[in-house]
């Protein structure tokens, strides 16, 4: 979506006359692309079909606390990723498991979910970045699978240029490490 | 060492493992703008004139104020400074006062004036005479 078409939304969002039409228009816009994002996050479909419900009922009551300072899609990605980080810590407390420890217990889900559709090579590459912290682990798909630009991830993910490249970097040589020794 | 490292690009990033149900993201439309709560607007209250000019009126007298409290604080100063320097004018004029006016500040009489003066002047006597003898032979 366009700058101007952003501004013309964002007038309908402010407009109570308008504003369901334009929310209406505003999922439909990034609704899939909020959904992969947090899906690659979650694994799971279901998972991450409710997330993404929270995400939009959460944008809706809380459009008149955007104030603009940032593009509709940063604002809106911010949600979905919080929301995502949210319920990923929200697991590991239920299964006993710490904050701070990876997400391998999430291997569960690639195994069982009947929404994977993924070869050996694939699985094995989902494993392996399960072994990144969680924001680690978004820097990688937002670079690696999106092809996001590192300014966007930036404000998106409010690090700077130079710690996301050093992240990502690191990422992909861990990533690389494991794929290797696991052939 | 090579093999290792182009593992990630042997696999195709494109083909993406992760799936969806049919035509799931048309149904997750509908069904989210249907669980949305309705808004509830409350229409804006107009705002009175005097809410409106009231900041104004404000600044507008704390400026008035300082301007008075700066005028009245330096009108003392300015006072106290005419008095001084009409007061060291006062004590400049002195000598060119009449005597009259003169004997009313001083706490002296007439004698013992004079005989200051004498005695200045016999002191005046004295060192010409001093330097006649001293400086001059």
């Amino acid at each position: 979506m366009g700058m101007i078409d952003e501004e013309i939304l964002l007038d309908e969002l402010r407009n109570p006359l308008t504003i369901r039409k334009g929310f209406a228009r505003l999922v439909s816009e990034y609704s899939e692309r909020l959904y992969w994002q947090i899906r690659k996050m979650v694994l799971s479909h279901d998972d991450a079909n409710d997330i993404l419900q929270d995400v939009f009922i959460k944008a809706w009551t809380n459009l008149e606390n955007f104030r603009g300072e940032s593009k509709l899609t940063t604002w809106l990605y911010r949600i979905a990723i919080n929301e995502s980080i949210t319920f990923l810590n929200k697991k590991r407390i239920q299964n006993n498991i710490s904050i701070d420890d990876d997400n391998i217990f999430l291997l569960n889900t690639i195994e069982s979910d009947e929404y994977f559709d993924g070869d050996e090579a694939q699985k094995l590459l989902q494993k392996a970045i399960l072994t990144l912290p969680d924001k680690q682990r978004l820097v990688f798909q937002m670079k690696y699978f999106e092809e996001m630009k590192y300014e966007d991830m930036s404000e998106i993910l409010g690090t700077s240029v130079g710690a996301l490249k050093a992240s990502y970097h690191h990422a992909v040589k861990k990533i690389e490490k494991i794929l290797g020794e696991t052939n | 060492m090579e093999t290792k490292i182009n593992k990630l690009k042997e696999i195709d990033k494109t083909k993406n493992p992760f799936k969806v149900p049919d035509n799931y993201f048309a149904q997750f439309n509908e069904e989210i703008m249907s669980r949305l709560p309705e808004k509830v607007y409350v229409a804006p209250r107009p705002v009175p004139l005097w809410d409106k000019v009231k900041p104004w009126v404000y600044l507008a007298a704390m400026f008035v104020g300082i301007y008075f409290t700066v005028n009245f604080l330096t009108r003392d100063g300015d006072k106290a400074q005419i008095t001084t320097e009409q007061s060291v004018t006062d004590t400049r004029s002195d000598t060119f006062q009449p005597v009259d006016n003169y004997w009313s500040t001083v706490h002296i009489t007439e004698e013992e004036f004079y005989q200051f003066l004498e005695d200045q002047m016999v002191d005046d006597g004295y060192y010409d005479y001093m330097y006649n003898q001293y400086y001059l032979n």
